[in-house]
């Protein structure tokens, strides 16, 4: 409908509504203004905000949607109230319309999903794919017609200049809007439900649609920040009001982001559900007539109140309390940590088998993920949804740019989830799923760690050296720019927080959170704080960590320790004879070398244990290729070890760390390969089955 | 001294790999004191870090073969067809092979219900195996069939055709089921009729493949007995691995490692008591319907004697 072609003049009447209302506080700022267009009956402007406004609220919605399951179609309609709260004007205006992702194989979306290995996806049938097309968009003034800009919307590519990418639009405007002014947009669109690609889009009867409308991107001080939709990154958008009325089939359960404020039967067999959210900076919304209903208070001392609904599958409803308590920890120990949960209510949702929206962060909304047999030792589904709970605090609140810096919300929430956990559910253990994955069996003997396994250590061995995190997320290479997101910056905040001490990092974290909640913080916020709260200057590890993608690999490289018996030619001049013996008193020469084996350098610390439980300690600034240490004590030593507290989470090969002079090395292998030849064994008869 | 035989047989095909693996894992720890955590227990993340270095033979060494697990590995690597290390697979060929070998000496025994001796038994082997081999090529057409053809049909066709827009897990793992019984149905049957080819061949002295194939499947026809007997053969081995379930030792300690090794042994050595219940039980049952006990038609294979020995009997 629009094409890439489609000329950009044409404009000149456009009608552009400077409506100079901003002032100083948000408090002040949050009152959209009443607009009200007599072509579009339906769309009814925002309501007042109920509370005092905690964001800019620069980026308001008011939509009415109506969904109709048998096309799996969805059109809409939305007035958008927007204040340019940037220092330029904005000759245009830019929307993200995410489902063309899905349009077809030509999307940025599915070319980079494609790059990563991803290829199932391009062959996915006809019914499997969905768009979006703005079938109107209007500019609103307090007076006069509204003025019809439809016709000059064009696709743009910002960022890798894909001409057959469709997910970002753009309108220009005849009149510019200034620092501080208003523009209303009325938008309306029609659009169909892929199934599912990424976590949005229909099973049978379930529906869960996230960046289902056309999204305004962020103007920032340098232009447009609207991003086209990427395979490895999600979202950034402006905070506001959503008054959203969602039209779904009589019957069908509808859970959505803010609080539900009414219900209306339209008497043609639908339903219209009344939703309103502040502050918050999307909406997302499921609707199915499966789910079950369930709902519980969250209460804890010095943590405001916070209402739970849980959205279950018939076939989880044994593992509604499972879902409550993670969400339960979530509130509770990211509140008590960082800062408390600020809405009043929360909606959880457990997305249908195959549904594909599992594990996903919406404001005030989250889906989480279970399987229909979850062993009680298995955090499942309790990992993902404390993660994602959590997510309520760094994405939903703080909300920072994750098309360019999703580690400053994936990554602290997986260290924080894994925090949160250990604190909540006990030890957790190894398990895999057999017979098509289906059967889980939980191995007893293998524990658990948080800083390793809960940071996923072991994915990001092999993808260290991927990208700098710094490189802006989206230009990550797909296949592992998860292992950059989450992983390595998991690591690096197990590692601060062993380097500082958890009361310093937590204090780092709480500052952080609190003093750029609703703000959109950038990388160098976030450092600032880290500098400021620790009183330590600590440039030197974000530029190992962050600005580059170097490895990290201290090991022991030599380890002895020996009588001393030195040999040769001893005393001056006439009293020079030779010894094969010198200084045969009782002592021993313990001599280390360690080397650091990767490009990535950091501190560490070297200790040398003695027979008799003593301990020989230095600090090695990390730098040199190698460094020698050499003690002389009356006993022998028995061990060395490079960053013996384990530090230094990032260092992929721990193994080589340290050294043993008295290594149980044949009776471990021993041990290991008899446990395996018992597997062996059995694998042999079970193929014995064809004899 | 046939279950021991057969028992040996096993240990000696895995006993070469397992001392392999133990190199590797000795080459990985070196003198860490990693070493001391996994004589002692276990250490996921150092197995992480194996596992992020391994290679070959080194990438079988999961955490998921220890304890019970071993066996639910097998299990469902076997009904979910999936791919095997290239040293394992060399391994199970040889061993099958081997196997083969003995199971003629094997039958043959247990159709005579006396024993045979050593030179009797591998004459027994001697005799069958070349049949058993013409057989095994039938056998691997047939299994190729199922695996290369009815699996992929039924798991990667039919199941993920009618799972697609299931939205409740148990639905499709009801389908799933389902999958595995049609495929373990199939399996059996053509297990069964296999087993049948090869006690004719042994009990009746059948020299064609082909014959002794199209026969058994004849007899397991017109006897369903033979398949609840099967079937109840079957139910032993999940006994068995229902009670190693609950025995199976994970990561001892100490004095505690030597025990888990034996309760592991037994275990194996039950599962060969097991497999060789199938034989003995079929050889019996299938005499029984068609002949008598001990009945063969064939005389004990004799072990030729040296040439020396036959000229001074000769003379």
């Amino acid at each position: 409908m629009f094409g890439r072609t489609a000329a950009v003049g044409g404009v000149a009447t456009c009608l552009v509504v400077l409506t100079l209302a901003f002032a100083g506080a948000y408090a002040q700022q949050a009152q959209p203004p009443a607009v009200r267009d007599p072509t579009r009956p339906t769309v009814t402007p925002a309501p007042a905000q109920s509370s005092q406004a905690r964001s800019p609220r620069n980026a308001s919605y008011t939509i009415t949607a109506r969904l109709d399951p048998t096309s799996r179609t969805l059109t809409g309609e939305a007035l958008l109230t927007w204040r340019n709260t940037a220092t330029i004007s904005a000759t245009s205006l830019r929307f993200h319309l995410y489902y063309n992702a899905w349009r077809n194989t030509r999307s940025t979306w599915m070319r980079e999903a494609a790059l990563a290995g991803d290829t199932e996806l391009t062959r996915r049938p006809e019914a499997d794919w969905g768009w979006i097309d703005v079938t109107s968009l209007k500019l609103v003034g307090t007076s006069g017609a509204p003025v019809d800009v439809t016709s000059s919307l064009r696709f743009i590519a910002p960022d890798d200049g894909n001409l057959d990418d469709r997910t970002v639009a753009e309108v220009p405007l005849s009149v510019a809007v200034a620092p501080g002014e208003t523009v209303n947009v009325q938008i309306a669109w029609s659009s169909r439900v892929p199934r599912t690609f990424a976590r949005t889009g229909a099973i049978g009867n379930y529906y869960f649609l996230g960046q289902w409308f056309p999204k305004i991107g962020v103007l920032q001080d340098t232009g447009w920040n609207c991003h086209q939709f990427h395979a490895a990154t999600e979202f950034f958008s402006d905070f506001g009001i959503y008054d959203v009325r969602l039209t779904v089939p009589n019957g069908w359960v509808v859970g959505a982001t803010g609080t539900e404020r009414g219900r209306r039967d339209e008497g043609d067999r639908t339903t219209t559900h009344h939703y309103y959210a502040e502050d918050v900076h999307d909406f997302a919304w499921t609707t199915s007539p499966d789910y079950v209903e369930r709902i519980e208070r969250f209460g804890h001392d010095g943590l405001p109140p916070v209402s739970m609904r849980l959205l279950l599958q018939p076939e989880h409803v044994r593992q509604a309390e499972r879902h409550f308590n993670a969400t339960r920890a979530a509130l509770r120990y990211y509140g008590e940590w960082f800062g408390p949960y600020p809405y009043a209510n929360v909606t959880i949702i457990d997305p249908a088998w195959q549904s594909g929206a599992e594990g996903m962060e919406y404001p005030m909304l989250f889906t989480a993920g279970t399987r229909w047999l979850a062993p009680r030792t298995v955090a499942e589904p309790e990992d993902v949804t404390v993660h994602e709970a959590g997510h309520q605090f760094w994405y939903g609140i703080v909300a920072s740019n994750e098309f360019e810096h999703a580690w400053m919300d994936e990554g602290f929430n997986t260290f924080a989830t894994a925090r949160a956990l250990e604190q909540f559910f006990g030890p957790q253990y190894y398990a895999k799923r057999y017979f098509g994955g289906y059967v889980p069996w939980v191995f007893n003997d293998f524990p658990l760690s948080r800083a390793t396994d809960g940071s996923y250590l072991s994915s990001y061995r092999n993808a260290a050296d991927a990208d700098a995190q710094s490189t802006p997320t989206w230009r990550y290479w797909p296949g592992t720019a998860a292992v950059i997101t989450y992983t390595k910056t998991a690591l690096w905040l197990t590692t601060l927080e062993r380097m500082l001490g958890w009361d310093t990092l937590q204090r780092i974290l709480s500052t952080y959170f609190t003093r750029y909640a609703f703000k959109h913080p950038e990388p160098k916020d976030f450092f600032a704080v880290v500098n400021e709260v620790s009183g330590r200057d600590l440039t030197w590890f974000f530029d190992q960590v962050y600005r580059s993608s170097s490895v990290f690999d201290y090991g022991v490289d030599s380890f002895t320790s020996e009588r001393l018996s030195d040999r040769g030619y001893f005393g001056d001049s006439g009293k020079r004879t030779f010894s094969a013996n010198e200084r045969s008193a009782d002592a021993y020469r313990t001599t280390l070398v360690v080397r650091r084996g990767g490009d990535g350098i950091f501190p560490v610390n070297i200790r040398i244990r003695f027979e008799n439980g003593q301990e020989q300690r230095w600090q090695w600034d990390g730098r040199e290729r190698w460094k020698q240490f050499e003690v002389d004590r009356p006993v022998r030593a028995v061990s060395a070890e490079v960053d013996p507290e384990r530090v230094l989470l990032l260092d992929v090969n721990y193994t080589n760390n340290t050294r043993s002079l008295a290594p149980k090395t044949d009776a471990a292998a021993r041990k290991w390969s008899l446990t395996w030849l018992i597997w062996l064994q059995d694998h042999l008869l079970t193929y014995g089955f064809f004899i | 001294m046939v279950l021991l035989g057969m028992y040996a047989l096993t240990l000696l095909v895995a006993l070469p790999l397992s001392l392999a693996l133990r190199s590797l894992i000795a080459a990985h720890l070196g003198d860490s004191l990693f070493a001391d955590a996994l004589a002692s227990g276990t250490d996921y993340d150092w197995w992480q870090e194996f596992s992020a270095q391994a290679s070959g033979l080194g990438t079988t060494f999961v955490p998921s073969i220890v304890g019970f697990g071993a066996v639910l590995s097998n299990l469902s690597a076997l009904v979910d067809n999936l791919e095997m290390a290239t040293t394992i697979g060399g391994a199970t060929t040889a061993w099958l092979v081997l196997w083969s070998f003995l199971s003629g000496g094997v039958l043959d025994r247990y159709a005579r219900m006396r024993p045979t001796r050593a030179p009797g038994f591998f004459a027994a082997c001697g005799t069958h195996f070349w049949r058993f081999l013409r057989l095994g090529v039938l056998a691997l057409l047939i299994y190729w069939v199922l695996f290369g053809l009815v699996h992929p049909w039924l798991f990667d066709d039919l199941y993920p055709w009618i799972t697609r827009d299931m939205t409740a897990e148990r639905a499709a793992f009801a389908v799933r089921l389902t999958c595995y019984l049609f495929f373990i149905a199939v399996l059996v049957l053509s297990n069964l009729v296999l087993d049948y080819a090869r006690i004719r061949i042994v009990v009746e002295d059948r020299r064609s493949a082909v014959g002794a194939l199209v026969a058994g499947a004849r007899f397991v026809r017109r006897h369903p007995a033979a398949l609840r007997l099967y079937l109840l053969n079957g139910a032993c081995f999940v006994l068995l691995a229902l009670a190693y379930a609950l025995v199976a030792p994970g990561a001892p300690s100490g004095l505690a490692i030597w025990i888990a090794l034996v309760v592991g042994q037994v275990y194996i050595l039950l599962r060969h008591y097991v497999k060789l219940l199938f034989y003995a039980s079929q050889v019996s049952f299938f005499q029984g319907r068609l002949a008598h006990a001990a009945y063969t038609a064939a005389p004990p294979v004799v072990w030729p004697d040296s040439p020396a020995a036959e000229s001074i009997g000769n003379a």
